[in-house]
């Protein structure tokens, strides 16, 4: 139960941070279905490493961590190619 | 309904979808620019300021299930002290971090679950679940070596020698064993139910398992009970 918790916290907590918003933003820089989920992915391979870090505690950053948080910067790159083909002409 | 030229009249949501979607032809680019830039610090500083109401302690313990916890922790130097500094429910239980704290608040809906649900309404109930509840903490707070502690408790800066000789004795047994501040603090601003220590040696087992051969604790219950001054048995 609790690491059914724990994942949908995780999930929760990507969808919010950066992979879910900057993944977006650069999915709508693109018309590319390929680019912007790589765009999207390469933000959230980089997100645990550049926000998961502490100033004094030494938490490792665990696989479901980046699992979860580069498929999630990979949706958010398709969610935001998608709103790119849906609202712009260019 | 019909409308004046004989057609059927979409359904509102549908219309609204397509007006979303249309190109617009009042505004320029910069207006919808500077309007959405506004509409983004307003809509972003409102969340942030929504998720920090619930950070405080009133919002922790406005839930009936939070007065035993509430009165433990009155108990302790983490709520009454000589410098007036105080540690409140989310210093402990909410991370700095924005994704952890992102995670951490997702993960407390089953507390607003449970405070309908009335699993811990009552004293027997909650003395039932103490333990599950408090190792349920330990575990995060292990796995995290204690990070929301270490948000103002660091051993980098902790100044042995105006310690108690108990106390730096056994910071620097921390610190040359890579000990976390749970290992040892467990009770700090709760009680402890019975048979703590062996749950908390299952959880530090529990996370061992999970880890890479090599890089499991070292911490032991011998060394816990040590600390504590219990017989290691």
């Amino acid at each position: 139960m609790l690491s059914l918790l724990d994942l949908l916290g995780t999930i929760g907590g990507s969808i919010l941070g950066l992979p879910g918003i900057l993944g977006v933003a650069l999915g709508m820089t693109t018309r590319n279905w390929i680019v912007a989920p790589i765009l999207g992915g390469a933000i959230g391979v980089l997100s645990p490493l550049i926000l998961g870090g502490h100033h004094s505690a030494e938490v490792p950053v665990t696989t479901l961590d980046y699992s979860v948080s580069t498929i999630v910067g990979i949706l958010a790159g398709l969610v935001g190619c998608a709103i790119r083909h849906k609202g712009a002409k260019v | 309904m019909p409308d004046n030229h004989g057609h059927r009249r979409r359904n509102i949501l549908l219309r609204i979808w397509d007006a979303f979607w249309s190109p617009t032809g009042l505004f320029s680019a910069g207006f919808l620019l500077i309007a959405g830039f506004l509409a983004g610090i307003l809509f972003w500083g409102g969340f942030h300021w929504s998720l920090e109401l619930t950070n405080t302690e009133e919002f922790c313990i406005s839930c009936h299930s939070m007065e035993t916890n509430l009165g433990e922790y009155r108990e302790t130097i983490h709520y009454n002290n000589h410098s007036g500094v105080r540690a409140i429910c989310s210093d402990c239980h909410v991370p700095h971090e924005w994704q952890y704290k992102m995670k951490a608040k997702v993960m407390a809906v089953k507390d607003v679950y449970h405070e309908l649900r009335g699993t811990i309404n009552t004293s027997e109930k909650y003395e039932e679940r103490r333990l599950e509840m408090a190792a349920a903490v330990w575990k995060k707070m292990k796995a995290t070596d204690s990070r929301e502690c270490r948000n103002c408790h660091a051993f980098e800066y902790m100044d042995f020698t105006i310690q108690e000789t108990r106390a730096a004795q056994n910071h620097q047994r921390a610190v040359d064993e890579n000990m976390t501040c749970i290992d040892c603090h467990q009770g700090i601003a709760h009680d402890l139910a019975p048979g703590y220590l062996e749950e908390y040696q299952h959880v530090v087992e529990t996370l061992a398992q999970g880890r890479i051969p090599g890089t499991a604790s070292r911490v032991d219950l011998a060394s816990i009970k040590s600390y504590l001054g219990f017989a290691a048995d």
